[in-house]
């Protein structure tokens, strides 16, 4: 009898491994419809993204006098501009956009953010308290004023966009996973590894980031959203992209506003409604991944 | 206590001379100088140096430094390199607009947020809940910045509503004028903080309400309303601090935007035009009046906890 259930577990184990990661995400998803509501607008977000700027007919930035402030038709679902550009046009490039600079200034300021995070919280001491003490200093420092020091510096620009937003992410990010790091530091297998005569490297690699890295999940997750977000305040201020650049922020205002108030609505809607879709499903998916991931909270619902 | 207090102040001047000094030389040493600005499209060599020598921008930049910082301890801000008025005066007469922004957003968040989540909390499940719940979600996703144009857009196009336009009137002046001026945009913009603030209070409160005092108070037979202000609400102070404290914090931001969006001069919409035209002094000292203030907000909220919750104790 005894044999026989450890070789049916065995069988289980090796006939199904993929399958039933798959059925635990369904499994997840089916708790948590919200967050795979989250998860799908992410996804709709990425592929718009990716191939958007491939399923329009129009170019976002070419002019079309003969087709100016037309409202929403069959041949531009979304309308035009004053300029006669195609907004649905303008909308899907947005999305590529957002797209290319959250997910840069995400992955530079996550994983960033991270090692400094866990290096800060694994040493302490003197690296600690100067990593504490510069990124306090940095926090005090509103975002919006060491952005414009940083556009004086290096110009306007994409990649100042990516730069600004990365070094909030790299502040916040860090900030979180050192107070993380100092918890899982102090626990008893940690201690234990130690004793069996583990290297410092071999705790950080194998026993430290592993613990971590659910939550490095839920900040890239959060830190995304934030991402789009801050680039489209940016361009609304008119400090982000390039004039005429399609982005969702810069469509948000000036010329579009004036025609918008006497009656286009449609050329604020969409740009807009695009960008508040995406925040909403990076939330979303933010919350839920913290509900699943997070141990602390994992603990205590439970 | 006190000595925690006096330590925490005693950092105080250091923390800003550190700030005057990074804002300072991060100014100057980044290219693009002011007297480029002011000299204008048909520039002569000869022409900017003359003004770079009025500016006292030909020094080099610790005797500049060193320099502003007499003038600073003898109260002297120095005066916009464009208009030539002293930084301090303008700085007042725009101070009132942003203050204003920041208390209406400050109450309203505090107000909005503080009843929903406690309603929220004592309702559970309630149609009240679900549908507090459902709007903090979609609230907090939609950027303020759209809803202020949506605010400046849909009473425009609907009705041919204007918000007042011109300068800003005083409350005292006209109390009418500077509501319709102010109310609906700082409303806008509080909804944001409203609904982190909403959440929080929601999900603190379900936590104290089901703690073992607050039972015995409810078995005691206290007044439900007692056990809920009294007992329960009072646990929910510290967060609700570390969240005002922040909505205060990012609030100049978000004065920014609305002067922007509504077309106000405030301080927000003076530093962002000063960022641009590089004027120095103007620079200078928002962002040293900004950053202060928030290094004064935190050790008040540091502090208060000691008087919210007994036993927090600094030593």
């Amino acid at each position: 009898m005894a044999t026989n259930t450890i070789v049916l577990q065995e069988e289980q184990y090796v006939a199904a491994p993929e399958p039933s990661r798959l059925r635990g995400l369904i499994k997840i998803a089916r708790e948590n419809p919200i967050g795979a509501l989250g998860f799908l607008l992410v996804v709709v977000f990425i592929v718009m993204g990716a191939l958007g700027p491939y399923l329009t007919p129009y170019s976002p930035t070419g002019v079309d006098a003969s087709a100016q402030l037309d409202g929403p038709t069959l041949a531009h679902p979304f309308g035009t501009n004053g300029l006669g550009q195609d907004v649905l046009s303008r909308v899907l490039a947005g999305a590529r956009l957002s797209l290319v600079i959250g997910a840069a200034a995400v992955g530079i300021g996550v994983i960033g953010g991270a090692l400094i995070g866990v290096i800060s919280g694994y040493f302490g001491g003197v690296i600690d308290s100067f990593i504490q003490r510069t990124g306090e200093a940095g926090a005090a420092f509103p975002g919006l004023i060491l952005y414009l020091t940083l556009i004086a510096a290096i110009g306007r620009g994409v990649d100042t966009i990516i730069i600004g937003i990365a070094i909030s992410a790299i502040i916040g990010g860090s900030r979180v996973l050192r107070s993380m790091t100092l918890v899982v530091k102090a626990s008893p297998f940690v201690e234990a590894a130690r004793a069996a005569g583990a290297s410092e490297l071999r705790i950080l690699v194998t026993h430290i980031i592993p613990n971590v890295m659910p939550i490095i999940i839920v900040i890239a997750s959060s830190a995304w959203g934030a991402a789009v977000l801050a680039e489209a305040a940016l361009s609304f201020l008119g400090i982000g992209v390039e004039p005429g650049t399609p982005s969702w922020g810069a469509d948000l205002q000036g010329r579009n506003v004036d025609d918008a108030k006497v009656g286009h609505w449609y050329l604020v809607a969409f740009p807009g409604m695009a960008l508040s879709i995406v925040v909403l499903g990076f939330n979303l998916m933010g919350d839920t991944l913290r509900d699943v991931l997070d141990p602390r909270l994992r603990g205590s619902i439970r | 206590m006190w000595r925690y207090a006096l330590r925490r102040l005693a950092f105080i001047p250091l923390i800003a001379l550190a700030i005057g000094a990074l804002t300072f030389f991060l100014l100057r040493i980044l290219p693009g100088d002011p007297a480029t600005v002011l000299c204008g499209q048909q520039c002569t060599a000869e022409r900017r140096e003359e003004i770079r020598q009025a500016l006292d921008l030909d020094r080099p930049v610790h005797e500049q430094y060193f320099e502003w910082m007499k003038d600073v301890a003898t109260g002297n801000l120095g005066t916009s390199i464009y208009g030539g008025q002293d930084v301090l005066d303008e700085v007042a007469r725009r101070l009132p607009v942003s203050f204003e922004i920041m208390i209406m957003t400050l109450l309203f968040s505090g107000t909005l947020g503080i009843t929903f989540g406690i309603l929220s909390a004592v309702m559970r499940n309630s149609p009240l809940d679900y549908g507090v719940r459902f709007f903090a979600v979609f609230g907090q996703s939609i950027p303020d910045f759209f809803l202020l144009t949506l605010l400046i857009v849909i009473p425009s196009m609907l009705w041919r509503y204007a918000p007042p336009a011109g300068g800003y009137v005083a409350f005292f002046d006209d109390p009418w004028t500077n509501l319709r001026m102010f109310v609906p945009p700082t409303l806008v913009l509080s909804i944001g903080g409203a609904m982190v603030l909403m959440r929080l209070v929601r999900s603190t409160m379900l936590e104290v309400l089901r703690s073992d005092y607050v039972r015995t108070a409810q078995a005691k037979g206290l007044h439900p309303r007692a056990v809920i202000l009294r007992h329960a609400f009072r646990n929910t102070l510290p967060p609700i601090l570390t969240v005002l404290t922040f909505t205060v914090a990012t609030a100049f931001s978000g004065s920014i935007i609305l002067e922007r969006v509504m077309g106000i001069q405030g301080l927000g919409n003076f530093f962002f035009q000063a960022v641009f035209i590089r004027d120095l002094p103007v620079v200078q000292f928002t962002v040293l009046y900004t950053a202060m203030i928030v290094v004064l907000l935190n050790l008040l909220q540091d502090l208060s906890y000691a008087f919210i919750d007994p036993r927090v104790r600094y030593r």
